[in-house]
């Protein structure tokens, strides 16, 4: 059976982020949206249209990427170039503008369901995995090149970063022994671009942030 | 991060930030809710003045008030400058050096610990007459105990925050509830307005210290107004106005109600205090008010002792989450639960030592009221007064070398002030501790308690110096708490991984 498309690594963040059957998010919406906004920052600087220089994002290819996500974060980031921090950013995205921007990505993609539930007083709406199988498939990949000693390609070291920022590896990673982790930690450092890292260590410090000002 | 300050017109990130900022009045009510007023004003008060036979009490809240709000200008000065700004032990890494700044967070744990326990015992102590009164049950206060304790882990390990809203309402009708109470005491028969309760003699009489630390104890909770930095709608403005609104409000709250029942009990009101205990401030007013108010007053009473337990499970188990984050304690405190953000282990330790104490004091047939909610709240009173003078100093330190962007009354005036004034009450808080705690000098109390800070303070420089050593990583990040990108976290430890040693 062939494996499931590898998916943008917002994409694939948020289906290894909920259940792979009845969509519960693993996450705070705190936490998950500030995995998902680094998330698509990240993708952004695959596409090579945005660089992380210290704390800043700055704007190197205006040109939409062909993606709708993506392409309404870099217009924002556009407009409001150099007055914030990729810090705020990361707090505005992780707002339900990052969550709701990849869930709209992955219903168009038909990869998610919306399901209306309907309340005594109100409707309930939320998303629900097509398939399982694909749900689950981008932490059973990561685990099974890490466990296979594999190199991880950089869009899915960025997803492994970010499972480690949201604390998610403890739902998804617990399985890998010490010496997979090592290995993982070693190609992070080795093969996981410096921008990339610092994006995914301020996510991890926003994540923490949330925690002490109670928020997550 | 200064880009909070800058706020262009139309710009949609900042109004969206903005939206979820916090105003003056929510911190306010944060901080007080771990000032727990009734618990000070009717447990700590009376206990206090039946164990040291001090009545100078009402003065020392407004002498302490106005020492920590002096300290509040360069403490809320240099939490705009730096990370972690909820923490004594970040202020104090960057000011004094790091080794001092780990020693200080043990003493802060045991400090907050010792908060959090002796709210287990009083609530046991207080609630055992009241419930034989209302429910006919006669139960033992630490099964009482116990079960606040049960409802205290349940929650913290799910994190759940008593709702801000109910908090809120609680806290409004404590204070309401302590001026009513106050001012019918002064109607009562007894009334005769007490000079002794506001002599400024007392301050510098025999006993002092004591008096200072008990007052000390009452503010316990202003500290937390700066972990709102970020959050807070205008960081210059919104922190430090709340910070000096919480600390005159506890202030006035508590000087007005404990000169009121020191007045009210007249000549004898150390003698009635050691037989009445917490119900001396219910009982002088119950004449004027009758049941329904004494009952409410009681209920009260018990729910802000709850919010108490609450808040300092909820503060220290972000304290561990936060120096489990940095490494100066195993990172598996710096670990939350994914779904919910709680910071677990923290918690879970937290409640294991709740378990302990109250099970010791039950074993041993200890004193709940006053060897553990008396005891353990001063105790913890003179370790957060440690810690401020620390930090006092700190800030002193931090700006002589990062003088920009602050003027010299937030930088050396204000600081310095408070330094002198915090180091004399934290040398009469160590020459008191024997009439503090009501035992004879140099037996076991007066001599474990100041000494289990020092320990701990020792022990934390060395552990420091040990990590300066072998994981230098580790010791970069001390006093950054969980914000800092240095820090270990998951992805940071694994990028931090090849600097240590194996």
């Amino acid at each position: 059976m062939a494996s499931p498309p590898q998916l943008p690594p917002a994409d694939d963040l948020y289906l290894t982020a909920h259940d792979t059957i009845r969509g519960k998010s693993l996450l705070s919406p705190a936490t998950l949206g500030l995995g998902l906004g680094a998330a698509l920052l990240g993708e952004l600087m695959l596409w090579r249209r945005v660089d992380l220089v210290e704390t800043e994002l700055i704007i190197i290819d205006e040109r939409p990427t062909g993606d709708a996500a993506t392409t309404a974060v870099l217009e924002q980031l556009r407009r409001e170039a150099g007055q914030h921090g990729v810090r705020n950013w990361l707090a505005y995205l992780s707002t339900g503008i990052a969550t709701d921007l990849v869930e709209r990505r992955l219903a168009r993609a038909g990869l998610i369901k919306r399901v209306e539930k309907r309340g005594l007083l109100s409707t309930k709406v939320s998303f629900v995995p097509a398939d399982s199988m694909t749900a689950g498939w981008p932490a059973t990949r990561i685990r099974t090149k890490v466990s296979r000693d594999e190199h991880l390609d950089v869009a899915d070291l960025l997803l492994a970063g970010l499972i480690l920022a949201t604390g998610l590896d403890q739902h998804v990673l617990a399985t890998l022994n010490a010496r997979d982790r090592a290995g993982l930690f070693d190609q992070f450092r080795r093969l996981f671009p410096v921008m990339l890292q610092q994006l995914v260590a301020h996510a991890e410090a926003a994540v923490g942030d949330a925690v002490m000002a109670r928020r997550a | 991060m200064s880009s909070t300050a800058t706020k262009p017109p139309g710009s949609q990130l900042s109004d969206a930030l903005a939206r979820d900022r916090l105003g003056v009045a929510a911190i306010v009510f944060f901080m007080m809710s771990a000032a727990a007023p009734l618990t000070v004003v009717a447990g700590v008060v009376p206990t206090g003045l039946a164990v040291t036979g001090l009545t100078g009490i009402a003065i020392a809240f407004l002498a302490v008030a106005l020492v920590l709000a002096i300290f509040s200008v360069g403490y809320v000065a240099m939490a705009r400058h730096i990370a972690n700004a909820g923490a004594f032990y970040a202020y104090i890494s960057q000011g004094l050096g790091r080794p001092v700044g780990v020693g200080a967070s043990w003493v802060a744990l045991l400090s907050y610990n010792m908060f959090q326990v002796a709210s287990y015992g009083g609530f046991g102590a207080i609630a055992q007459p009241l419930f034989l009164d209302w429910f006919g049950v006669d139960l033992q206060w630490w099964i009482i105990a116990l079960v606040a304790w049960a409802m205290v882990a349940v929650l913290g390990v799910r994190d759940v925050a008593v709702n801000g809203k109910v908090l809120a309402t609680l806290l409004i009708a404590e204070i309401v509830v302590t001026l009513v109470f106050a001012f019918a005491e002064i109607f009562s028969d007894g009334f005769e307005a007490s000079t002794a309760a506001v002599d400024p003699g007392t301050l510098v009489g025999a006993g002092s210290g004591a008096l200072l630390v008990m007052a000390v104890t009452g503010f316990v909770g202003f500290e937390q107004s700066v972990v709102f930095s970020e959050e807070s709608r205008d960081p210059r403005r919104t922190v430090p106005r709340a910070t000096y609104i919480a600390i005159a409000l506890i202030a006035v709250v508590y000087a007005f109600a404990s000169w009121a029942m020191i007045s009210a009990a007249g000549d004898d009101v150390v003698a009635r205090a050691t037989e009445e205990g917490p119900e001396l401030f219910f009982n002088l007013a119950a004449v004027q008010l009758g049941d329904v108010a004494l009952h409410l007053g009681h209920i009260l009473f018990l729910t802000s002792l709850v919010a108490a337990m609450i808040s300092f499970h909820n503060i220290i188990s972000r304290y561990m989450f936060s120096l489990g984050r940095e490494g100066v304690i195993p990172r598996t405190f710096g670990r939350t639960v994914p779904g919910t953000g709680a910071p677990k282990n923290g918690s879970l330790a937290q409640s294991a030592l709740g378990l302990i104490v109250i099970v010791a004091y039950a074993v041993f047939e200890w004193d709940p009221l006053v060897q553990l909610f008396f005891w353990g709240g001063t105790g913890g009173g003179l370790g957060v007064l440690l810690l401020v003078t620390l930090t006092s100093f700190a800030v002193i330190g931090y700006f002589a070398r990062n003088p920009q962007g602050e003027d010299v009354l937030h930088r050396i005036i204000a600081p310095v002030i408070s330094s002198v004034l915090l180091l004399v009450m934290t040398y009469l808080a160590i020459d008191n501790i024997a009439g503090l705690l009501g035992v004879e000098p140099g037996s076991t109390p007066a001599i474990v308690v100041p000494a289990s800070f020092f320990v701990l303070m020792a022990g934390g420089i060395i552990w420091a110096l040990i990590l300066r050593g072998s994981r230098p990583q580790v010791y970069a990040g001390i006093g950054l708490g969980a914000r800092a990108t240095t820090t270990t976290g998951g992805f940071a430890a694994a990028l931090n991984e090849t600097d240590q040693p194996r």
